[in-house]
């Protein structure tokens, strides 16, 4: 114990040297139970949270090991007060179980008299349950199993959900083992999933329903197809945008035994419901005279696998919807379980448990992502431009800082450095974008560029016929461009971490030729340009990635 | 020997001074005689004093003794054992040790020869113990005639259904019970009891189980077992050793940073002491806000700071909470040395700072500091809750298991559950204990507690060593990560503590220690006078890894920022459009005693006044003009602005009371009331000064429009130096009338503000400078000083 790796704070976070012998051994005993904080370079932040005991009992794992765990590789003695915490906080997880009654139906029931007395008295759970089978068990309306469980989780109770899933109707899915050649002249290459990804199959199937967690450019819509192969069922599939559809299609199309005809797309465009139907949040959440007028494609067909991509943007009213869902099997994908809206506990209590998680940089190390290095570059404002600045109106400084007239220059400098790369630029501002499109020479996709014209293009980038391209937000989510090795950020709406995560995603998928990839960012100086940068810098360096700042001045001498 | 006076008398000189070690107040005052020591020892508070600190077994002990005398023939220690079931030969050992204490204390005494023990107890311990001792009924009556208690089985087994319960539920104690009503089975059963004589009519309605019948059921005993040992732990954890020892240390730590932080913070930002001693409830909240801790633990640390004489009123007017010079040895000393200090003193305290915020039975809030936290009795408890704590050692012990404990070694004085919790939270907060487990640290400051008083340096050395030995080792070095955090992976050292405290936010604490760097943090650093080149070096010093590029950037960045702008203090300044006009004159050393500063070729500062700057510009042949705020010219310099106060409050000012007389009928007023102080005057002082006081309103009611009153402090100089002086040798004597013969009178006053105010009060008492009167229409007493009354009047009608 006297030179473990670990340090405990009695603040419920864990600090993991990173250069100590036993790091790795260490990770991977704690990483069921504590959600990585931050990870630069020298000392990792994990934190322990109720949900993520609750993780790791739903995983199967006990307090006994979790203290174990902190005791063996602490450094120092761990504060005898978390130590009492976690076993109190675990064993709070599966008093409470959901099961089929044989005679019955769906109840609750539990292993302690005492807690079904307490949750039934909560103003909460009034009407979520029917009679009181014994001082153990009482009934539950099928239609409220998601609902009582969040309910659960609010209370401090969480259920274990035992009760199944429906089987759904029979479709036969299986992954091909070679993939289909995107273009006529590309030839077909064989492939297998990644030791990481068959994992995380594993990891879901065995725990029914629950959250996927891996890292932009990771391939998760592979993990996706394989736990749609495992399943053999009809499934709906829901992603953020039409765009990101495109793609799951695609991808389906060439991982998997479905063909084009057998795969739905239900948008705003189209409405096909077939045997796997992709529908974006959009759709699902489009009210017509106050009613969602979406909502029986949740019932068209007797789906037996539900997939959510992105599951950190799931919008709120999907939530709603899904609490009815909970028959089914669910499956989560994400990069990252933290939601801006504070909304993890939900996604913990109807999508399911976290069944898989692999930090970043353990994929970047074993080569399925490119290292990347990230430059903040700033700008120092010409004088006229700092006096507008200073006396403009507070809501109009971050758009003046934002746009400002050098960072063309600046971004025409970078580009010229990487000759040789696939470059992106993304920004927020139209006209800020357009003129850069006009000095790169480079062509634009905005919101309003045709869904068509934007594969047209994504595939012209693909295949290198076009080496530079602007972006604006809409690239954010869910778009696929392998060949993107430098992007360039010049205007972002203010530095969100999903954002973040999504914009290093574009250059951060692995580089045939494994080199390492760039992301600059180009910030305005003095400025809440720069504000906003610093919380890019954070989040950037808290993943561990190497994160510089040069002033646009001695940008030609870095690199 | 016949009396236990004979037996006092009879001790020896050593068993005397023994005895009067073991019950001090024997010996104050001095007895004349041992007779009358004798008779103090039996007295019944003299027993009851020395009882309240007996513990169980002695209890059980002196109740057995008392229980058996008479009904053995003679009561020895093994008659004593046997009652209290001290079977085994150790528990009866145990006994005989507690009965020879007992006998020193004169509780016991020996009326037997030599070898032939007759216990008996001291006249007063009857009294004090109760009549039913250990629950035993009264002694039988002589009269009645005692049943054969041989077969007793038998005997209640031929007596009516019910007899059997009755006795059961008498035997042991209480052993009173009510009679049932007539025609009952239960009255009849009773009724037999009573004439087989194993029951005695008491009163009226009540019998009582005589003690042979009561000592019979028990099979001789008085107690069913012997309490030699404190009751074991009911709701304890186990705690390891190591465990209880690092929490300790980390607990000390964070004692002493709190201490720090409080110090520090009151150093900058005194808390004022309230009117009546203590700390305002705003600034505890303030306190805790500071501390990042809640409330009550704030509590305890500002009483902890207070009890180590870090802090202490610093008896201005008005009065605040200060450091003092005993904080300069804090600064120097080391983490462990600091804890010594509050250990020490907290082992000394008098006070309940868990009282604090709670209120008193006039309702009133206790304020931590205030002399409503202060009880006598705390020393000996805490020496008891850590006496309790020791024996338990490995053990977290729930406050119930404590009280219990307690209740063990003073069944006769049980501290209040309160009083117990708080210190066990006091013990908690100063690392005492860790997870509830007296630590090491915790039993170095038990021989502190509640032994001998030694050699104050030597305990507080022994103290810090004690948490030395537990306490993480020191760590020099900081990683500096990209994310502009830094992690301290131990325990920081002064010298690198210091450094973090200045440049860096603290996020999280514990083993490690984390902070993270910000533009505020670094601007903190730079604030304090260290250059963006100093930071970075002792940054990279103290690293083992170089400084990230991003921190040194945040820091440099920050760096040329801080000084982009600057702030200063000056009194006036002199500019120019022309910059060869001021040329020289910052370097003129005719004009050095100016302190002249260059802002910008055109602009120099100087602290001097504007009218004296430009007296001295003046002198030198320079013109200069007079700019008002706005920049423009001003012709001279403008008055100070007057205040508008209209007639009616000026006439009652008491600066205007002071201040020369305007008219010849306010001079004749002064001058009448001069000699009336002399004592010249003829008329009573009462009605003199009446006039005068009168005469001097009248004064200034036309004056005072223009007067410009002074601050209050001007008010008071002028009291105080003697400007008043006249009004007030007579103010005195008016005073210490009024106090003698109950007089209401009219008071002038000004108040904390300089104001004026005219209260009609009857004076109570004179003394030290001070006025306590009661304000009869208000029904509340005033205090006040008596140089802030400008005069006294009687009050003719009442």
């Amino acid at each position: 114990m006297a030179d473990g790796p670990l340090i405990v704070q009695s603040d419920k976070s864990l600090l993991l040297e990173v250069d100590h012998p036993r790091a790795d051994e260490a990770r991977r005993a704690i990483a069921p139970f504590a959600e990585l904080e931050r990870a630069p370079e020298h000392v990792h932040t994990y934190r322990l949270t109720n949900l993520g005991l609750w993780n790791a009992r739903a995983a199967g794992h006990d307090a006994e090991q979790v203290v174990d765990t902190l005791i063996e590789f602490s450094r120092y003695p761990v504060p005898h007060a978390l130590l009492v915490d976690v076993a109190e906080t675990m064993s709070r997880y599966g008093r409470l179980t959901l099961t089929s009654h044989p005679t019955h139906g769906l109840v609750l029931q539990a292993t302690d008299k005492a807690v079904l007395a307490e949750v039934l008295k909560s103003k909460r759970t009034a009407g979520l349950v029917g009679e009181r089978v014994d001082d153990e068990t009482v009934v539950v309306h099928p239609s409220e199993r998601g609902h009582l469980k969040q309910v659960l989780v609010k209370l401090g109770w969480p259920a274990e959900d035992l009760a199944g899933y429906v089987d759904g109707e029979k479709h036969p899915i299986a992954l091909s083992p070679v993939a289909a050649p995107r273009t006529p002249d590309e030839a077909p290459k064989p492939w297998e999933m990644r030791p990481y990804q068959a994992q995380a199959v594993d990891g879901f199937w065995h725990g029914g329903s629950g959250v996927v967690v891996l890292p932009c450019g990771a391939g998760k819509t592979i993990v996706g197809a394989g736990a749609m192969a495992k399943s053999g069922t009809t499934t709906l599939i829901l992603v953020t945008n039409t765009v990101s559809a495109r793609q799951w299609k695609d991808e389906l199309v060439r991982r998997t035994t479905l063909t084009e005809d057998e795969i739905g797309e239900y948008s705003g465009t189209r409405k096909e419901i077939k045997p796997v139907t992709i529908a974006t949040y959009q759709v699902l959440t489009t009210k017509r005279k106050g009613v969602y007028s979406h909502l029986e494609l949740l019932d068209a067909r007797d789906w037996g696998l539900v997939v959510y991509d992105e599951v950190h943007l799931l919008p709120a009213p999907i939530f709603r919807m899904t609490a009815d869902l909970q028959a089914r099997r669910r499956l989560g994908l994400t990069a990252t379980l933290v939601r801006e809206d504070g909304r993890e506990d939900e996604v913990f209590s109807l999508i399911g448990p976290k069944r898989y998680d692999a930090p970043w940089k353990d994929i970047e190390a074993q080569g399925y992502i490119a290292p990347a290095d990230c430059v903040e570059v700033r700008l120092t404002l010409p004088e006229h431009d700092r006096m507008v600045y200073a006396t403009a109106e507070p809501e109009d400084k971050y758009r003046l800082a934002a746009t400002a007239a050098g960072k063309n220059r600046v971004v025409e400098q970078i580009v010229a450095q990487h000759p040789d790369d696939q470059v992106l630029v993304i920004g927020q501002y139209l006209d800020q974008l357009e003129e850069l499109s006009e000095h790169l020479d480079a062509p634009l996709i905005t919101g309003a560029t045709t869904v068509r014209e934007r594969q047209r293009l994504f595939d012209a980038f693909r295949s290198g016929e076009v080496t530079r391209l602007v972006v604006s937000k809409v690239a954010n989510f869910s778009i696929d461009l392998p060949e993107a090795s430098v992007a360039i950020q010049v205007s972002g709406s203010f530095g969100s971490r999903q954002e973040e995560a999504q914009r290093l995603g574009r250059v951060m998928r692995p580089k045939a030729d494994g080199r390492t990839a760039h992301f600059y960012a180009v910030v305005a100086r003095d400025t809440v340009d720069q504000d906003f940068a610093a919380h890019r810098q954070r989040f950037l360096a808290e993943q561990g990635y190497a994160y510089r700042i040069v002033d646009a001045e001695d940008l030609g001498v870095v690199k | 020997m016949a009396t236990f006076s004979d037996a006092v008398r009879e001790r020896s000189d050593d068993e005397l001074v023994a005895l009067l070690r073991a019950r001090p107040d024997l010996a104050s005052p001095s007895p004349s005689t041992l007779r009358s020591l004798a008779a103090r020892a039996s007295s019944r508070t003299s027993v009851e004093r020395a009882l309240v600190h007996a513990d169980t077994p002695t209890l059980q002990v002196l109740e057995a003794v008392l229980a058996l005398e008479g009904e053995l023939p003679a009561v020895g220690p093994d008659d004593v054992a046997a009652a209290v079931g001290a079977q085994d030969p150790d528990a009866a050992a145990a006994v005989r040790g507690l009965l020879a204490a007992v006998a020193e204390q004169a509780l016991v005494w020996d009326a037997g020869e030599a070898g032939q023990p007759d216990l008996r107890p001291a006249p007063g311990l009857g009294e004090v113990l109760g009549p039913y001792p250990a629950g035993l009924g009264p002694r039988r009556d002589p009269g009645s005639p005692a049943p054969d208690l041989t077969g007793l089985d038998s005997a209640v087994a031929a007596l009516p259904p019910g007899a059997r319960e009755v006795l059961d539920a008498l035997a042991w104690g209480p052993p009173a019970g009510v009679v049932p009503p007539d025609g009952t089975a239960a009255r009849r059963a009773v009724d037999a009891l009573v004439d087989a004589g194993l029951l005695q009519r008491a009163e009226a309605r009540t019998v009582v189980l005589p003690r042979d019948v009561g000592l019979a059921l028990r099979d001789g005993r008085t107690h069913r077992d012997p309490a030699l040992a404190p009751p074991a732990p009911r709701s304890a954890r186990t705690v390891r050793e190591d465990t209880a020892d690092a929490e300790s240390a980390s607990a000390a730590l964070e004692a002493v940073r709190l201490v720090d932080v409080l110090v520090t913070a009151w150093e900058e930002n005194p808390p004022p002491v309230l009117r009546a001693g203590g700390l305002g409830v705003r600034d505890v909240r303030r306190a805790a806000q500071t501390l990042d801790v809640d409330e009550a633990t704030a509590a305890a640390v500002v009483e902890l700071a207070a009890a180590a004489g870090l802090v202490a009123d610093d008896g201005d007017a008005p009065a605040s909470y200060v450091p003092t010079t005993v904080a300069d040895a804090w600064d120097e000393a080391d983490d462990a040395d600091r804890w010594a200090m509050l250990a020490v003193a907290w082992a000394a305290s008098r006070r309940t700072p868990w009282l604090a915020g709670t209120r008193d039975e006039k309702g009133a809030t206790r304020a931590p500091l205030s002399a409503d936290l202060h009880r006598a009795w705390v020393p000996r408890l805490r020496g008891q809750v850590l006496a309790a704590l020791a024996g338990m050692p490995g053990l977290a012990p729930s406050t119930g298991d404590v009280l219990a404990d307690l209740a063990w070694r003073t069944p006769r004085a049980v501290p209040p559950e309160p009083a117990v919790e708080g210190l066990l939270r006091e013990a908690a907060l100063l690392g005492i204990t860790g997870a509830g487990s007296l630590a090491a640290p915790g039993r170095a400051l038990l021989p502190v507690v509640t032994g001998e008083p030694t050699a104050d340096g030597g305990a507080a050395a022994a103290l810090a060593g004690a948490l030395r030995a537990v306490l993480p080792a020191e760590v020099d070095e900081v990683l500096l990560q990209g994310d502009l955090t830094g992690i301290v992976p131990g325990r920081p050292s002064r010298a690198l503590a210091s450094l973090i405290g200045r440049t860096a936010d603290v996020e999280s604490r514990g083993g490690a220690t984390t902070v993270r760097f910000s533009a505020a943090s670094v601007t903190r650093a730079l604030d304090l006078g260290a250059s963006a080149d100093d930071l970075l070096d002792e940054l990279g010093r103290r690293s083992p890894v170089p400084v990230p590029q991003p921190l040194e950037y945040l820091v440099r960045d920050t760096a040329r920022r801080h000084e982009a702008l600057r702030v200063g203090t000056a009194s006036s300044y002199v500019r120019a459009a022309d910059p060869a006009v001021l040329a020289g004159l910052a370097e003129d050393p005719r004009l050095a005693s100016l302190g002249l500063v260059r802002l910008a070729p055109t602009v120099l500062a100087t602290a001097v006044p504007a009218a004296e700057l430009q007296a001295a510009l003046r002198s030198r042949g320079l013109l200069a003009a007079l700019e008002g705020p706005d920049g423009r010219p001003l012709g001279r310099l403008r008055r100070p602005p007057r205040i508008d106060r209209g007639p009616g409050r000026g006439a009652r000012s008491a600066y205007a009371v002071a201040s020369a007389p305007v008219s010849d009928d306010g001079r004749r007023a002064l001058v009448e009331r001069l000699r009336v102080a002399d004592g010249g005057g003829t008329r009573s002082p009462f009605s003199s000064t009446a006039a005068g006081a009168d005469a001097a309103r009248a004064t200034v009611g036309d004056g005072a429009a223009h007067a410009i009153l002074p601050p209050p402090t001007a008010v008071d100089r002028l009291a105080r130096t003697g400007a008043v002086d006249g009004v007030a040798g007579d103010t005195l004597a008016l005073l210490r009338e009024a106090v003698r013969d109950g007089e209401h009178v009219w008071l002038e006053l000004v108040d904390a503000h300089g104001r004026p105010a005219r209260r009609r009060v009857r004076p109570l008492r004179l003394e030290a400078g001070r006025l306590r009167a009661l304000d009869t229409s208000r029904g509340a007493e005033l205090t006040v000083a008596v140089h802030r009354i400008a005069s006294v009047e009687p009050d003719e009608g009442g």
